[in-house]
């Protein structure tokens, strides 16, 4: 990727399979995270994500592939290698009747944490999730927000060298989110490896130093965000706002020649094309057939919701 | 090895702490039982609920004989405690105690006057029913009262408790009572019964209650292994450093604890509160110790075939209910058939309320209370293994 030498593998996931009955959930899924590295999982519910973090944190059998983690083989039964894992699951696993940091001190023991050293990484992590001076009353009287922040604190108080973050702000407060996202890149700041999924495509691009595209099971491609974007190559991205059939307008537009994809989002008209000035004439002139009228026309560099669109034909967001 | 330890007990000592903070459990572990056994002995110890019914075989016949039967059984039909017939022969009065027609039989042998008098010891026997353990210890109560008045005399009373149909063999040796005090007065020997009853009455509503009560404890820890498990807190435990087992086995530890607190309180309070004699410490730990191993074994063999938390707490629930009606936590036992007294052997509750009958015999020790305390422990394990092998799914990875 780039001219400096390579920080080694953390993590390496190889030819992952999940079948769950007649669903292939995770089908052959490969990636590495690298010391510092935050990876990015993009992909909308159902995509795998979940299915995939929990077969690297040794929760769920795999039906083929291998996990490592440090060279360890990582599989149900792999007690020891287990501890350089930290966990932080999509849905908020704490003790509403417990307090903060008889939360975390009950999770730090359970990694083998004790004494001092337990106790100024509960300080540490509280700090770093803004709950030092909630710390002592019980989680149920917390914000969804705080509760979220505190399900973090408890996956990275043992500093594993791999955190798993599974969707971490999904229901969370514009401005909790923004403290979530700093105290994780702070950790990528310290040498932890980061595998962190998501449907939002502005975390991915913000938090993650490479990002998987994840649909349906398989990761349909790879690379940092530039090099991501380059493959919806010299297309752009077009956004018509617009009002009226935004579903016959969708379909008309869709169906022209040199269009890529085409999603309607927020009464918005996203299209990925091949040359957004030669072909604007013909778009306005689809959707005004189709019963629809433009009052908006934005062409845009692509980012990765267009990449999004542009391999599957779906917006992120919608394709659950 | 050793960290699996560690961490059972670092889940255990965590649940306790929920437990605790738990108002509800602490009602059902504690508050409850012991409400309800100080309830029940107070209204049903001071009605005259209690009343038995006495064979008594006068082999003898001599003066000293007469007035046991007369004056000092009698006693108790004048104050309408007990009725009292006559049997001509031992044989008789043992068949109508095994067959359900009398509590437990007088046996005065023949000679016994004569023995008496000539300064020798005498025995008289005396044979209850399984079911009767209150009016047993009511008949050698006012036996060896009777000894105690008969001047300079040693008078043995020779107690088969719980007798089942067994035959006994000879007189057997019982507590040697020496007296010197002069006649039997019937007030003395009514006071002497009220005492009793009361304090039967509280010991048996208090183990009722604390056997009953604790497979509600138990069950907590098992049934919080389904609440964790839908909390996702289970998956996240699963997610460390550790075996499964080591959570199992850390969730049969908190049911332990709680079992042994609810028991410890109970046991303690109710001595201290309503006068429960529960008998020699060592044998209620052994007879307590082993309920709870009962218990949890009962509770996690039951909640291994519910899918939620709430079905578990359910049945458990209903499990206890059934096994306590069984195994007579809610019947007085004077007045329940013989055939309930049956079904009860194949329930923990019938098993530890007879156990704590044998730690009351005459000069009972805690060894008495082995044979129950084995059956107990043998239900405990059987169960536990049942149960733990369907439960292990909760905790390995599918
Ligand atoms: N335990 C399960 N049993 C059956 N299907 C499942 C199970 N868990 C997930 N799935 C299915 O597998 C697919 C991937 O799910 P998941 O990994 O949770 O996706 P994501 O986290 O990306 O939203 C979905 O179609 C989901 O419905
Ligand atoms: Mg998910």
């Amino acid at each position: 990727m780039t001219g400096e030498p390579q920080a080694p593998v953390v993590l390496s996931v190889r030819g992952l399979r999940k079948r769950y009955g007649d669903l292939e959930a995770v089908k052959d899924v490969s990636f590495d995270i690298r010391e510092g590295e935050t990876y990015g999982l993009l992909g909308p519910n159902g995509a795998g994500k979940s299915t995939t973090i929990s077969i690297v944190c040794g929760l769920l059998r795999r039906d083929a592939g291998e996990v490592t983690v440090d060279g360890k083989p990582i599989d149900t039964g792999a007690v020891a290698a287990k501890a350089g894992i930290g966990v932080v699951p999509q849905d908020l696993a704490i003790y509403p009747d417990l307090s903060a940091r008889e939360n975390l001190t009950f999770f730090g023991r359970l990694y083998g944490l004790g004494g001092a050293r337990l106790k100024s990484r509960i300080d540490t992590c509280l700090e770093l999730v803004g709950l030092a001076d909630r710390a002592n009353e019980r989680t149920d009287h917390f914000s969804g927000g705080m509760q979220r922040r505190l399900n973090i604190a408890i996956g990275m108080l043992h500093e594993p060298r791999l955190l798993l973050l599974d969707e971490p702000t999904v229901g969370v407060d514009p401005q909790s989110r923004n403290a979530i996202l700093e105290s994780i890149a702070a950790l990528g700041r310290e040498g932890m490896a980061v595998l962190y999924t998501t449907h939002y495509m502005e975390e991915a691009e913000r938090l993650c130093d490479r990002v998987g595209i994840i649909d349906a099971g398989e990761i349909r491609a790879e690379g940092t965000r530039r090099e991501l974007v380059a493959l919806v190559g010299q297309r752009d991205e077009v956004r018509l706002t617009a009002t009226g059939d935004l579903g016959a307008a969708t379909k008309a537009v869709g169906a022209l020649p040199g269009v890529g994809g085409a999603v309607v989002r927020d009464g918005v008209l996203e299209l990925v094309v091949d040359d957004a000035r030669g072909m604007l004439p013909r778009l306005l002139d689809a959707v005004d057939k189709a019963g629809a009228t433009v009052r908006g026309v934005d062409v845009v560099q692509p980012d990765l919701e267009a990449v999004f669109l542009h391999l599957t034909g779906r917006a992120l967001r919608d394709a659950s | 090895m050793l960290t699996d330890l560690r961490v059972a007990v670092l889940i255990a000592a965590k649940d306790l702490r929920q437990r605790l903070r738990d108002r509800s459990a602490i009602l059902v572990s504690i508050v409850a039982p012991l409400g309800l056994a100080i309830i029940f002995s107070g209204l049903l110890g001071n009605t005259t609920a209690f009343h038995a019914r006495y064979v008594v075989a006068n082999l003898d016949g001599g003066q000293l004989a007469t007035v046991l039967r007369k004056d000092v059984i009698g006693a108790l039909v004048t104050v309408k405690v007990a009725d009292v017939t006559d049997a001509a022969t031992r044989d008789e009065a043992i068949a109508l105690v095994t067959d359900g027609k009398a509590d437990a039989a007088f046996v005065i042998p023949a000679g016994f006057t004569a023995a008496i008098n000539a300064g020798q010891g005498a025995t008289i026997e005396i044979a209850g029913a399984r079911n009767a353990t209150l009016e047993t210890e009511v008949a050698r109560a006012v036996a060896q009262r009777f000894g105690d008045g008969v001047v300079s005399v040693q008078l043995a009373v020779a107690t088969a408790a719980h007798l089942k149909g067994a035959p006994l063999d000879g007189p057997a040796t019982g507590a040697i009572v020496t007296a010197a005090a002069a006649a039997t007065p019937a007030v003395n020997l009514t006071d002497d019964v009220a005492r009793l009853r009361q304090l039967s009455m509280a010991t048996y509503f208090s183990a009722s209650m604390a056997i009953l009560f604790l497979f509600f404890s138990a069950q907590i820890g098992i049934v919080s292994l389904f609440d964790e498990r839908r909390a996702g807190t289970l998956a996240r435990i699963l997610a460390g450093p550790i075996r499964p087992w080591s959570v199992l086995f850390g969730k049969l530890l908190a049911g332990f604890a709680m079992g042994v607190v609810s028991i410890t309180v109970l046991v303690t309070a109710t001595t201290l509160a309503i006068g429960a004699d529960w008998g020699p410490p060592l044998g209620v730990a052994l007879i307590g110790v082993t309920a709870i191993i009962a218990a949890i074994g009962i509770s996690t063999l039951v909640a291994s075939f519910a899918k939620t938390g709430e079905s578990a707490g359910a049945a458990g629930s209903a499990v206890a209910i059934t096994l306590g009606v069984l195994g007579g936590s809610f019947t007085v036992s004077s007045q329940s058939p013989d055939s309930m007294a049956t079904i009860a052997l194949f329930t923990p509750h019938g098993w530890f309320l007879r156990g704590l009958g044998e730690l009351h015999g005459a000069g009972a020790t805690a060894a008495d209370a082995l044979p129950a305390a084995g059956v107990l422990l043998a239900m405990g394990l059987a169960t536990l293994a049942l149960g733990l092998v369907r439960t292990r799914k909760l905790v390995t990875a599918r």
